[in-house]
């Protein structure tokens, strides 16, 4: 297996450099050859030094550019709206597409050595965002020159300084709030400590005073989010698990004033300030780890980002380059080849041949002449077009598109998840057994005694386990999956995928390598490749540029074409040396004369047949689903193991996406922008390897890693999950009925409810890391 | 036992003057990106880029 020399991407047709073919440096593609030789050419040669002793990050190619001068950037209009001045500087965000590991940060934050004007550059991996700052001698137009240069697409962030401060406040707010339950929950174990040995008098005073004193501002600032949820669910007449919180954490402190009050040595707050401690602080690890996928919202601008050439005025032919959220219905653009369509709109002069896939998943290019309409999100593969723009922005087909997985987002964070399920019960049960033990007291006469068991029952099945166990379990298989390159963006995929009953997988890209090849290539001709690269680099039909790709590390020498023509939808012809050559019909004819002859087709991935097999033993039926045409997908479905009913092909992005409604539990894995929609609207979404952006941004996993294998994992890994969480919700119920018995037996003393909360939490906790055995055996 | 009237404020005291640190620092954003410094730390400050030679016009 060879691996390309930029990206570490599995090479599967090697691109040369053509001076450096001594030393045989493969690429995977012309992008990074690009890459590569830019950074030889600025003297970044160390990238691969550092590369080569750094672990990857996440595994992405770099990002091929249309060369776009990015002059947009500099307009007044948009620096207001996207950078930020400080003092003599500007400051401007990008979001860059294709960072993936420590020497793509140490590339980004070397600009200021690489680029005049400019005073600073950060990058925070986590988000691939780089923060730039320049001074009057620099442009945001360079500046995102330089980064498409090295391989990395910059998309400029708009300046929502509102609200990414809001965020960064929020954060560190959570932070605080944790850092003092810490520090109190710490001291105030001395001094609780000291009180059960027994300190008394003078001492046992002085040091419930300072109990008292630690425990106020983590009852009050450090657990302010619990009462807030649980005053949010209440209003709304939802039950929450803050609800019980809350109230385990109000009676605890009221009994702990009561009880220094009256003179009972024990009081809770040592208890229930480790327990604010433990719960924000598990809340915390497993928001962090969600986080760290791509969020969908703000999705729309993603796909503004490249400039446009606008007319301004059409009859001498003028053009400027604007952003495309400067365009209006019924402005004029020119749409060069390989560049993507901003708008939608109408051909009103030139012939061209558009790729759709991104939109469609149709792997055959369209052709369009003038009165045709074209779609944003398609791309220009053959010469330039005029189009007359009818719909931007969220009107085109492309924003309706992205509008869709936004809603799908939306409407599925409303899932009731599981604690919020169980503690409906939980609450309701803890309460009613409260008001029987007090009525039970009450009848034997007692009503002190009555209203202190009662008290203490409800802080002793305090959830503290339960509220523990669910968000420890899901942050720990997370945080292992993401290091398995599986990454979660939300914890209810874990308990979705466990109730899975169909997978459904995109054919493109997904169970194929997603790039035509050339296959059972025979001649008896030496010079055939000459010929072929010769010939077909002249057209940009994709079986063009797989033939192009194939030839051209085998090509001896260039020759001269003359008579050169490209057939639509046939294939190309020329004279060379004076004899007559055609490539077309998966052969090349030297003068009507088969000379060669060869397949192309979209391989089948290596591991594609063993992952359908998995996911079949493992109980679940495997569908294929692709916008091709039947007899593809149906070769496909053969080889790679999934049954012929299970096919459905010819979809749209807007059908798949009803065909996979019709099935319940359905977990749906693609990457192609055609996919965004249903990715978005099945149970679990899941974007494998080289996914398009929108792709990543739309499901809810995605692979860092090839292949399907991964699914297989997510499969096991959610079972075992739901597994080890009902082994600690048994926990926690088991703890809670004893002390419930014992409560109801008289048992109970504030010294024994000290003792029990803190020893479930305990057992859930080694429940958690131990795991299961087949977990264990995944985190080899 | 004496000895409180000293200890006890001075563990005060201590706990006191860490947590303020950590108000403090997490005020100033010094935890606000948890992922990019071990990796920045990686690097070598050196300019192994010979600089003549990349001298690029900024326009």
């Amino acid at each position: 297996m060879t691996l390309c020399t930029h990206c570490d991407e599995v090479v599967l047709v090697g691109h040369f450099n053509r001076e450096d073919e001594a030393k045989l440096r493969p690429f995977c593609c012309f992008g990074c050859q690009t890459v590569f030789n830019t950074l030889h050419e600025i003297g970044l040669d160390s990238y691969y030094e550092i590369k080569k002793n750094s672990a990857i990050y996440k595994r992405r190619s770099p990002v091929e550019s249309g060369g776009s001068e990015f002059k947009y950037i500099d307009d007044p209009e948009f620096l207001t709206e996207f950078s930020y001045s400080t003092g003599q500087h500007l400051t401007m965000e990008f979001y860059l597409e294709g960072i993936h590991c420590l020497a793509c940060l140490w590339l980004v934050e070397k600009l200021p050595v690489i680029l005049k004007g400019v005073v600073s550059s950060k990058l925070d991996i986590e988000r691939s965002v780089a923060t730039v700052v320049i001074d009057s001698s620099g442009q945001f137009s360079q500046v995102a020159k330089e980064f498409s240069r090295l391989g990395y697409r910059p998309h400029p962030l708009k300046n929502s300084q509102d609200s990414q401060a809001l965020k960064i406040k929020e954060e560190r707010s959570s932070l605080l709030r944790i850092g003092v339950a810490g520090a109190s929950a710490g001291n105030i174990m001395i001094y609780a400590v000291s009180l059960y040995a027994g300190a008394a008098d003078r001492y046992a005073e002085i040091f419930n005073g300072l109990t008292i004193l630690f425990a106020l501002p983590v009852l009050t600032y450090s657990a302010y989010p619990f009462y807030k949820n649980a005053w949010n669910a209440i209003r709304n007449k939802t039950l929450s698990i803050d609800i019980p919180i809350s109230l385990a954490l109000v009676i605890g402190a009221f009994m702990g004033f009561y009880n220094v009050f009256v003179g009972i040595q024990e009081n809770y707050f040592d208890s229930l300030c480790t327990l604010v401690f433990l719960l924000l602080i598990s809340r915390y690890f497993l928001q962090k780890i969600q986080e760290r996928g791509l969020a969908a919202k703000d999705l729309h601008f993603f796909y503004l980002n490249d400039s446009v050439l606008k007319a301004s005025n059409i009859e001498l032919n003028e053009f400027v380059e604007v952003h495309p959220k400067f365009l209006k219905t019924g402005d004029i653009i020119k749409v060069m080849p390989n560049d993507f369509l901003a708008a939608d709109g109408k051909v009103i002069k030139g012939i061209s041949k558009m790729n759709r896939a991104f939109l469609t998943g149709e792997s055959k290019p369209v052709s369009v002449e003038v009165g045709d309409e074209v779609f944003s999100g398609s791309q220009n593969l053959f010469q330039e077009i005029i189009v007359e723009v009818s719909k931007t922005g969220k009107d085109t087909r492309l924003g309706q598109i992205l509008k869709n997985v936004e809603n799908g987002w939306s409407h599925r964070s409303h899932l009731i998840d599981l604690t919020s399920r169980i503690s409906k019960y939980f609450t309701l049960t803890v309460c009613l057994l409260a008001i029987s033990l007090f009525l039970f007291r009450f009848m034997q006469g007692d009503v002190k005694i009555a209203f202190e068991q009662a008290l203490t029952l409800l802080i002793v099945t305090c959830p503290c386990a339960l509220a523990l166990s669910i968000p420890l379990t899901f942050t720990r298989s997370l945080s292992k999956a993401s290091k398995l390159g599986i990454i979660i963006k939300n914890d209810s995929v874990l308990e979705k995928t466990s109730k899975l009953k169909n997978v459904f997988i995109d054919k493109t890209g997904t169970l194929t390598h997603g790039k035509l090849q050339i296959l059972d290539f025979e001649t008896s001709s030496h010079n055939v490749f000459d010929i072929i690269y010769a010939l077909e680099s002249l057209s940009s039909h994709p079986v063009a540029m797989a033939l192009v790709e194939y030839s051209k590390p085998r090509c001896q020498n260039t020759v001269k074409i003359s008579n050169y023509e490209e057939r639509l939808g046939v294939g190309v012809q020329g004279e060379i040396g004076g004899h007559f050559y055609e490539i077309k019909d998966g052969g090349v004819f030297e003068n009507s004369q088969k000379i060669a002859s060869f397949k192309v087709e979209d391989s089948i991935r290596e591991d594609s047949k063993k992952s359908v097999r998995d996911l079949t033993l493992s109980g679940l039926s495997v569908h294929i689903l692709s916008g091709d045409n039947a007899e593809v997908v149906q070769r496909t479905a053969n080889q790679v193991g999934i049954r012929p009913e299970n096919t459905h092909f010819g979809l749209t992005p807007e059908m798949k996406s009803s065909e996979v409604a019709k099935y319940p539990h359905s977990l749906m894995v693609g990457d192609g922008a055609n996919d965004a929609i249903v990715l978005s609207e099945a149970d679990v979404g899941v974007a494998v390897l080289g996914a398009m952006d929108i792709s990543l941004r739309a499901a809810e996993v995605y692979l860092t890693t090839p292949g399907l294998n991964p699914v297989v994992t997510i499969v096991t890994l959610s079972k075992e999950t739901m597994k080890v969480i009902r082994r600690n919700l048994l926990l926690s119920l088991g703890y809670n009925s004893l002390s419930v018995a014992a409560a109801f037996m008289g048992l109970i003393s504030p010294l024994v409810a000290a003792i029990i909360m803190p020893l479930s939490s305990l057992t859930v906790l080694v429940s958690t890391l131990v795991g299961t055995k087949k977990m264990r055996a995944l985190w080899k | 036992m004496e000895i409180m009237i000293i200890l006890l404020p001075l563990a005060l005291f201590l706990g006191g003057v860490f947590l303020a640190a950590f108000i403090w620092s997490a005020r100033k954003g010094q935890y606000d990106d948890l992922e990019t410094p071990r990796f920045r730390m990686l690097l070598d400050d050196e300019n192994k880029v010979n600089k003549t030679t990349i001298v690029k016009d900024g326009k």
